[in-house]
């Protein structure tokens, strides 16, 4: 990006365009001619952004202290003062350097401002005609500060020297980083004075200035920064003698161009592209202009970033919208495919259709003769197939004699076949029963089974009367040989067994009777009755 | 900012305000635009989604209807050859049952066979085109082993001509003072089965 600083110093204006890697320097004396051709020559960079660096020596200095307040107050305290101060001067500005270490601790502050404008009215009118984007206008002496923190001299007491533009003498006192006196002296060399002695007689003078001001503690020692082209350090060097309480530094422009990356090296005998260049790598504050001078850079820093926003904007819809369109395009594809496959199918669906099968019975009734097959028939029980398991069971149960068997094929898991209990001929000599319902099944006689609904036969039940035989009095054994046959049979897969009615009921809500007598058999044969169940599907 | 927006400010930077607005509602167009577009790609993708899905569930059940149509036509001629549509032929009855207890040594049977009539399906299950029909066979055996009895009701539910589930038997020993001869019955079962036709409803 361009970059247009212009330097202004009593006797010149010199303008530094730095673009694509390469600053053009033009100078323009301080006169109606001057400004003239300053203002044909800005026509042609207008839109390149400017800055305007003031090294005038109508630009005053002065150092105060105020207490330290917030923020707001502080800029009352110091706008006030600077209306105090430099009443009439339109450009002013102050920095606050720092505070002090002891007492109420209060900050100082150092005012500037250019005390006469009229030095700088025609060249701002000419911007101001021009409509060139004037981005700030900068003291120079007040960017001294930058060049010492960029070549990382930091003394206690430093005075930087250097020269400026229309044959001029640049000294900046800086007390630590803050500066405190600054000076702008016309170089006007005696007869037989080399620019060295200049310097050497410019310094010392200062130095007695400071130290008629108290600047100095009894050991401290004024350090001189000298800054000067490598051509013009024969002239200099030599006459720099320096004392306990002053030492001089001559730094070569050229290194320190490299130093602080100027490329190429400043050309001039003056500091000047040294201190632009450090503002091109940090952009100071504005010291002097008003926001008024500041329109036009103001607006084109609106117009760009309305650029900016308008062409991100359109780069978002066109990346959203292409976004989109891959996904319409990917969803279209999907689509079509589906449509593909759906019509695929539906050929199959015709072929399959075309392929089937045609008999002479309607295909309905076809259905249904098979569904009740498969529902009712097919999977119909047989009681053979019921009692082969059960029969295998009883024989190893060989106390135990099947009375009957009475065996249905059911829905109903509850289904209770219809039995007579038939009586034992060696009754037992005790046995249970309940008032008024001497038996636990229902006798088969008289039920119409025509009108009850054909079941699937999913359950098989059947009621198993038989006897145990055992010792006579052994109830016990009997209890257990029955509920042995129960557990047996239920161990078969499928197969659940109860025992309805026991060898003698137990329950305390029956009644019991029993019979002991000398003579009487030796064995007995208890009746009992088993409910057995079988699912279909789980054998 | 305040000169951003003076009038002087304003009528400066018409034309980059213009551009971003059209940038804006170019935006909007491009990606609203797209958007709804897609929306609209999306339910037809959607409906082609239910389309694809209808359209294999109804091949699928087509196939199926096709295998079972092919099963059942197997099974139906197997039914049939079983005369399972044909009416009922009460003289086969009697024969089946002279033949099962010449050859499972029966002592005796007698049966009875109720008029036929229209068979109740248990779970409400019903065939709508076709009429079931059954007759209530009950049967009296005496033999001299269980086995036999087993042996005579297994051969009548498995006996090839039409449908005779036996659906329930009462089994049970002959009291052994009177058994106690030889070649006496000590078994004797009463048993229940439907003899059950079928007839086409379009026959009928």
């Amino acid at each position: 990006m361009a970059t247009h600083h212009l330097y202004l110093t009593n006797s010149v204006l010199v303008s530094l365009l730095a673009r694509r890697g390469s600053i053009t320097r033009r100078e323009f004396a301080v006169d109606d001619a001057g400004v003239g051709e300053f203002e044909a020559y800005l026509r042609t960079v207008a839109r390149i952004p400017a800055r305007l660096h003031v090294d005038l020596s109508e630009e005053d200095f002065r150092a105060d202290m105020i207490p330290h307040v917030g923020r707001g107050d502080r800029e009352v305290i110091i706008g006030r003062k600077l209306g105090q101060i430099y009443r009439n001067a339109p450009f002013r500005h102050a920095i606050v350097q720092g505070r002090e270490s002891e007492g109420r601790r209060d900050d100082r502050v150092l005012y500037a401002a250019i005390t006469s404008a009229e030095v700088l009215k025609p060249w701002l009118d000419a911007i101001e005609r021009v409509e060139a984007p004037l981005e700030g206008m900068h003291s120079a002496p007040l960017l001294g500060a930058r060049l010492l923190e960029a070549l990382g001299i930091n003394h206690p007491h430093t005075l930087l020297v250097h020269f400026s533009p229309g044959e001029a003498l640049r000294q900046t006192y800086f007390r630590g980083t803050e500066l405190r006196l600054t000076r702008l002296t016309h170089i006007d060399l005696n007869e037989g004075q080399t620019p060295g002695a200049l310097l050497a007689e410019e310094t010392t003078r200062t130095w007695q200035y400071l130290d008629n001001l108290r600047s100095f503690g009894a050991d401290d020692r004024l350090e001189v920064v000298i800054l000067a082209h490598p051509r013009d350090h024969p002239a200099i060097g030599p006459s720099l003698e320096g004392f306990t309480q002053l030492g001089y530094h001559l730094l070569d422009t050229d290194q320190v161009s490299g130093k602080i990356g100027l490329k190429p090296p400043a050309r001039g005998p003056g500091a000047e592209e040294l201190l632009v260049h450090l503002l091109d790598r940090k952009p100071p504050e504005n010291h002097y202009a008003t926001p008024e001078m500041r329109r036009f850079a103001t607006l084109r820093s609106a117009r760009n970033a309305i650029v900016t926003g308008a062409i991100g904007m359109l780069v978002v819809g066109i990346v959203g919208g292409v976004l989109t369109l891959a996904r319409i395009m990917t969803t279209s594809e999907r689509d079509q495919q589906t449509e593909r496959e759906v019509m695929d199918l539906n050929r199959q669906y015709d072929q399959v259709r075309r392929s089937m099968p045609t008999y002479d019975v309607a295909g309905a009734a076809m259905r249904d003769a098979v569904g009740f097959y498969g529902g009712f028939i097919q999977g119909f029980p047989s009681m053979a197939q019921f009692a082969i398991p059960l029969s295998a069971a009883l024989e190893a149960h060989p106390a135990v004699r099947l009375n009957q068997l009475a065996w249905q094929a059911t829905d109903d898991a509850k289904a209770m076949p219809a039995l007579t209990p038939q009586p034992s001929r060696v009754p037992p000599p005790a046995k249970a029963f309940a008032r008024g319902a001497e038996a636990a099944v229902r006798s088969p006689a008289g039920e119409d089974l025509s009108s009850q609904p054909f079941a699937s036969g999913r359950y098989e039940v059947a009621l198993v009367e038989a006897l145990v035989t055992s010792p006579a009095h052994d109830f016990r054994g009997a209890i257990a040989e029955v509920e042995k046959l129960a557990e047996d049979i239920g161990r078969i897969k499928g197969y659940r067994a109860d025992v309805v009615e026991s060898p003698l009921d137990l329950r305390s809500s029956l009644q019991l009777q029993g019979r002991n007598a000398d003579r009487e058999p030796a064995q007995m044969d208890a009746r009992f009755l088993l409910r057995v169940v079988r699912t279909r599907g789980t054998t | 900012m305040s000169q951003v927006f003076s009038r002087d400010g304003v009528r400066r930077l018409r034309t980059p305000w213009i551009l971003l607005a059209a940038s804006i509602a170019a935006a909007v167009v491009l990606i609203g635009g797209t958007q709804v577009y897609l929306q609209k790609e999306q339910r037809d993708a959607r409906g082609s989604e239910g389309r694809l899905q209808q359209a294999r569930t109804r091949v699928d059940n087509i196939r199926k209807e096709r295998d079972n149509l092919e099963e059942s036509a197997a099974i139906y001629r197997s039914l049939l050859a079983r005369g399972l549509m044909q009416p009922e032929r009460r003289l086969d009855v009697v024969e089946l049952m002279n033949a099962l207890r010449t050859q499972h040594r029966i002592f005796s049977v007698d049966y009875e066979m109720s008029p036929q009539r229209a068979l109740t399906l248990a779970g409400g299950n019903a065939f709508p085109s076709v009429d079931i029909l059954a007759s209530r066979v009950t049967l009296r055996l005496r033999a001299l082993h269980e086995g036999d009895v087993l042996g005579f009701i297994q051969a009548v539910g498995q006996s090839g001509q039409g449908f005779h589930p036996v659906d329930r038997c009462l089994m049970k020993r002959i009291d052994s003072a009177a058994a106690s001869e030889a070649l006496q019955p000590r078994v004797e079962a009463e048993c229940g089965l439907e003899w059950i036709t079928m007839k086409d409803k379009r026959g009928a």
